[in-house]
Parts: C-alpha cells; structure tokens; sequence
C-alpha cells in the first residue's frame, strides 16, 4: 500500500486562487476525506494527485516519490468522477475489463478479475449490462469496481455520490467504505458532505479557500473544531459571544450568564472579548412551572421554532444570550410549543472556545 | 347491492374519459396528410410519369431499361460513388481528430469553428470554385482528376459534417470519458478509437450520410469542371429525352433512400455490433 503527501501544493486560475499552500499526509490504508464548502479548491487538489491538472508550486508524493513528472496514464491511479464515467458502448464486464486490457492481461485473468471486482460491489449478476440499463448507484459501483481493477496504489473518489438520491447515498457510501477496508487500499475522498466524511473516514480534512483548516479524526473534527470555519461548516453549533471575567478560573460573561471554559488551554485576558460555541444536543431544557424562575445556573428561554428530526426534535430559543438552538428528544418536544418559557441549561464541559 | 350499483355507476365514465384521452385531434390528421401528400405526390407523379411514353409491346419499364443499357449511365453512376467515397474519407480524417481535439483541449475556439463551419452556407458555392479555380489550375495534375471534386466537396461538406460531429460530441461526457480511460492507463489512440469513436457512431454516419447526399447530386461544379458525374449526366438526359430522365431521377431517389435505410439500420444495429468488435 502507498503512502500519500502533499507538500505547499498553490494553483491559481487567473485571480482565483483554487489551492493555497495545502499541506497533507495520509497514511497507507488510509481513508481520508477532503470535507469542504463548494469551491474551496477540493476537485483541484485531487485532479493534481491523479495527473489531470498541475500545481504551480508543491509536490505530491507517492510512496515518497515525486509523481508530478509522470502523465495520468502512468500513475496507476484508481479514480472515480462525479459525473457518470462509464464507457456508454461496453457492458459493465467490458468496463471493469478495459484497464487489464490496456495492460495487456490474458482473456481469462480479465474476466476473472472482472467477474470478482463485480461481485465485490455487489454486481456480479449485472456484468452483461450495459451503462444505460443501470441505475445511476449501480453505474457508481460498475466505476468503483472499474477503477480497482488495475490495483491502483492509490484509490481517488470526487463526489461519486453526490448524483444520487439521499437513501442510495447512505447505503453506497457505507460499501465505497468496506471495500476501502476489504482491500486496505489508501483512499482520497472529496465531498461537501459533512455526514459522509464523518461517517466513512478515518480522518477528514476540511478545507477552506484552498487551505486545511483542520486535519484530524471525525472525533476530533466533531468535537473539537479549532476555528469557527470548521467549527460552522462541520455540524450545527451555537456561537456565543462573552467578555472574559477570570483568566485563571476561565469565566466568562455571556450576557446575564457566567460560563466556565472546561478548555485548560484557554488563555484570554480579563476584558477580552471571545467566541464560545456549543453544539445543539449539549443544550438541555427543562419545564417551568407557572411563574417559577430558572434554577441557578440555568437561564430562561422562549420557544421561537420546532423542527421535527426524528429521534430528536431541534428547538429554536431566544435568550439573553442571542438566539440559541437545542436539540431535545422528540418526546420531550411533545410538551413544547411556540412561546413556551423553559429554562434552558448548558453543558459547560461541552464549551468550546475558539481564539479569533 | 349498493357495491354493484357504484361498480355499474362508474364505468361509463372511466371508459368516457379514456375515449376523449385517445382521440386524435382532426386538426392532427390533417396535418399528418398535408405533408404525407408534399412528399407523395412528386414521387408519384415522377413514377406515373417514368412509365408513360412507352410503345405498345415494349415492357412498361421501357425507360428504365434503356437507362440501364447505357455505359454512360454506368460509368457516370461509379464516377459519382468513387467521389463521394473520398469526399467521406477525406471529410472524416480531416473533421474527427480535429472536432475532438477543439472539445477536449481549446473548447474556447468553439465559436470559432461554428463561424467557419457556416461559412460555406453563407458564401455561395459557385463564388468559392471561382474563387478556388486559379488556384487549383495551377495544380495542373490535379485539376484534371475527379478527385479536385472530392476536395471540394469537403468544404461544400464540411458545415454539415462539422455540425453532427459537434452534436455527437456534446452527447457524451467527453472530458471525464477521455480521463477516465487515461487514470486506466489508455493513451490517446485507444481513448480515441476504443472510446470516443464507438460513441460518435451515429453522428459519424449521420454526418457521412449528409456527405454522400451532397457528392452525388452536386451538379454546377461538376458541369464547371466538365466531369461527367451522375448529375450531370441525369441533367443531359433530361434535356434530351424527359422520359429517361425522369427514370433517372427516381433510380437515383430510389438509391439515396437505400443508403439511407441501410446507414440507418447499421446505425442502430451498430452499437451491440461495435461492442462485440471492440471486445473481441
Ligand atoms: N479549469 C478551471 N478554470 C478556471 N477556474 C477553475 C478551474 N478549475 C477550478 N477553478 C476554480 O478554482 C476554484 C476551486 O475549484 P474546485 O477545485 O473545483 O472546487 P471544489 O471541488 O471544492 O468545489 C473555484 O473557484 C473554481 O471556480
Ligand atoms: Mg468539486
């Protein structure tokens, strides 16, 4: 298996800057993603790797050594595109096939091969069909399947999901990942998805404006995004604003609330002005009885939206400290409705504080 | 009983309703006929016409014999077909690399091409072989073969050609078809004849289709020049005798419909046929 780094890679299209200085390491066997918003220079970091377009400055190492001098055809790169890719003329077999021919393999290590890979993505009764008698999920898998034949070292996927419908979705991306596993084989996975990179990678790089903001497992991504560009793009979070009141015990003043940063590495100030966030489900909401105040530490809120998301239902607040979104069980929810006063409890351990 | 009663109460209507769905509108119809007649009624008349004129004892497709009989007609007749033969040979190794490479590497020069492309419509054909002439007697070897109207017919062509091309090729994904055999390790010869030609198919035959239409029945050039093609040939009958003339003009109907059916049906056939080639 192969190893994959990308040293300073910088591509400019005339004024727009598609990749600044991006740096990243994925290991052998590993699955990576490249999580960003559209535009942020993901497809054109990866058609670097494969050898469809060249950087202006960086080097892409595979395995350690420098692949930018070499042409597409001589990478041994599997790829998969957006955009449908298969050969509309040749059956799926014949599509799975077309790499070992191009390497000169004997009939029957190609059908074999064919017939294997095939069956590996689940198709292995659909070798005779043509790319117009498949759906678009199982034209994806043919091109999965396509792509392995040739044992690429390395295996790149643009958004091969993002045709398909949201259930097709879920269910091919869990399969693009245990064929990953099966096979052990290094993997770069672009997409915008932030569910889908969680879900399937081993860790995810969220880019921005052709840099990593942020390269780390989905845990870490999840749970401890390091600015407030992963921290808005990867999930849905709160932001609050507060004035620092104690350095040493890490207070801060949000409004009529003071909040304990649980983060030792919080060093601000007293009088500065920072950025807190907190994710929805570390809100939690408790029933006023008529008239009654919030318990200390808890602050109250009104019931300003409902949204039903299944298990849990994503309430909208409006607070003392701005606008607030908490997720509560769908049961609880039931209890609610718009102007409700509730009083509303933050996790503290879950703050996360962001230097600006 | 109330059952039976809503099951009988329904089924008039439901069967109202898909009668009023079926109907064809007159207006529809009448349409269809005007223009079945626009192309019926030359042809029948040309047919009706062909088998008049004949003696009593003489077989009815008296005409159509003598045409037959005549060397010239046979000699004129091959003439033609060699010409536009190399007119489609000429046309496609010229138009399919060249229209592919503009898709795939300089798609900004498409506008380009299309302004070229039209410019045999726009220029009167008889105003580009004046224009050509002095030009192509210099070629003195040249300007005596048939072949100087193969290369003329290319340009007379070329919109034609062009035009199918650039429709076949914005059918098909051909940036990502084109990378995709690269990442497998193809070279541009086999992503050209394994991939993208394949999937022209249809455009290339359309496009050569065109291409013969236009070599077999171009006359004012061919007469220019003095090469006895088949139109010209048709036309000099045609003042002579109407009746052979006539007969001529339906062989030569009758002979581009059966290219077109038979390019059609190997068109349409073709793409199992291309693939069992490409595979085997
Ligand atoms: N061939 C190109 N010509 C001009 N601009 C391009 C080209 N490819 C990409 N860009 C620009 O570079 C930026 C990054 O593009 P891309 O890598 O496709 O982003 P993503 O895949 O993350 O959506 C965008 O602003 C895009 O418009
Ligand atoms: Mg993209």
């Amino acid at each position: 298996m192969a190893t994959i780094e990308l040293r300073g890679l910088r591509r400019t299209f005339g004024s727009v800057v598609a990749l600044d200085n991006l740096d990243l390491d994925v290991h052998s066997g590993e699955f990576v993603s490249l999580l960003g918003p559209s535009g942020c220079g993901k497809t054109t970091a990866l058609r670097i790797v494969a050898g469809f377009e060249w950087p202006d400055a960086g080097e892409v190492l595979v395995n350690g050594r420098d692949v930018l001098g070499q042409p597409a055809n001589k990478r041994n790169m599997g790829m998969v595109f957006q955009a449908y890719s298969l050969f509309p003329n040749m059956t799926a077999q014949h599509n799975v096939e077309f790499g070992l021919r191009v390497r000169k393999e004997s009939h029957e290590k190609r059908a074999k091969r064919a017939r294997e890979l095939l069956e590996l993505v689940g198709l292995g009764t659909a070798m005779d069909r043509y790319p117009r008698q498949l759906s678009g999920g199982q034209q994806q898998r043919v091109a999965l399947a396509r792509s392995l034949a040739i044992e690429p070292s390395v295996l790149l996927l643009d958004e091969p999901l993002s045709a398909l419908d949201a259930k097709v979705r879920v269910q091919l991306r869990e399969e693009v990942r245990r064929v990953q596993l099966e096979l052990g084989i290094t993997t770069l996975y672009v997409t915008h998805d932030q569910e889908e990179a969680l879900s399937i990678s081993d860790r995810v790089a969220v880019m921005s404006d052709g840099r990593v903001e942020q390269f780390g497992t989905p845990a870490q991504i999840y749970n401890g995004p390091r600015t407030a560009f992963v921290a808005n793009f990867v999930g849905t979070m709160n932001r609050l604003e507060g004035t620092v009141v104690s350095s040493e015990d890490r207070v801060v003043r949000c409004g009529p609330v003071m909040l304990s940063v649980p983060d030792p590495t919080f060093n601000h100030p007293a009088g500065e002005t920072v950025e807190l966030f907190v994710r929805p489900e570390d809100i939690s909401l408790e029933l006023l009885s008529n008239g009654n105040k919030p318990a200390p530490g808890l602050f109250d809120g009104r019931v300003t939206s409902l949204t039903f998301l299944g298990p849990v239902t994503r309430v909208g607040l409006a607070t003392d400290l701005g606008p607030l979104l908490a997720d509560v069980s769908s049961a609880v929810a039931l209890d609610l409705a718009a102007d409700t006063v509730v009083a509303v409890r933050l996790d503290s351990t879950a703050l996360r504080s962001i230097a600006r | 009983m109330a059952e039976v009663t809503s099951v009988a109460e329904t089924r008039p209507s439901s069967h109202r309703f898909r009668r009023a769905r079926n109907r064809v509108p007159v207006w529809h119809l009448i349409w269809l006929v005007l223009a079945a007649l626009v192309f019926i009624v030359p042809i029948y008349s040309v047919v009706q016409f062909s088998l008049t004129g004949v003696q009593a004892g003489q077989s009815p497709f008296h005409w159509y014999l003598t045409v037959f009989d005549d060397p010239m007609f046979r000699s004129s007749f091959w003439l033609s077909i060699q010409i536009s033969l190399e007119t489609v040979a000429v046309s496609l190794v010229l138009m399919v690399p060249t229209v592919f490479w503009v898709h795939l590497r300089l798609p900004g020069l498409r506008p380009v091409m299309d302004l070229i492309s039209i410019l045999p419509f726009v220029v009167p054909p008889i105003v580009l072989v004046v224009g050509l002439l002095p030009f192509l007697e210099k070629i003195t070897w040249l300007f005596v073969r048939p072949e100087v109207l193969s290369l003329i017919y290319v340009i007379f062509a070329l919109p034609f050609l062009y035009r199918a091309l650039d429709a076949g090729l914005r059918a098909i994904d051909l940036r990502t078809l084109v990378e995709a055999a690269e990442s497998l390790g193809a070279k541009m010869p086999r992503t050209l004849l394994r991939v993208i030609l394949p999937n022209l198919r249809a455009a290339i035959i359309g496009g050569s289709l065109l291409t013969v239409a236009i070599a077999m029945g171009e006359y004012t050039v061919a007469s220019l020049l003095e090469f006895s093609t088949f139109s010209v040939y048709t036309y000099t009958i045609g003042t002579s005798t109407a009746y052979e003339g006539v007969a001529l003009s339906f062989i030569s109907f009758i002979f581009v419909w059966g290219a077109m059916l038979s390019l059609y049906l190997l068109g349409r056939g073709g793409r199992n046929a291309a693939a069992v080639a490409i595979t085997h």
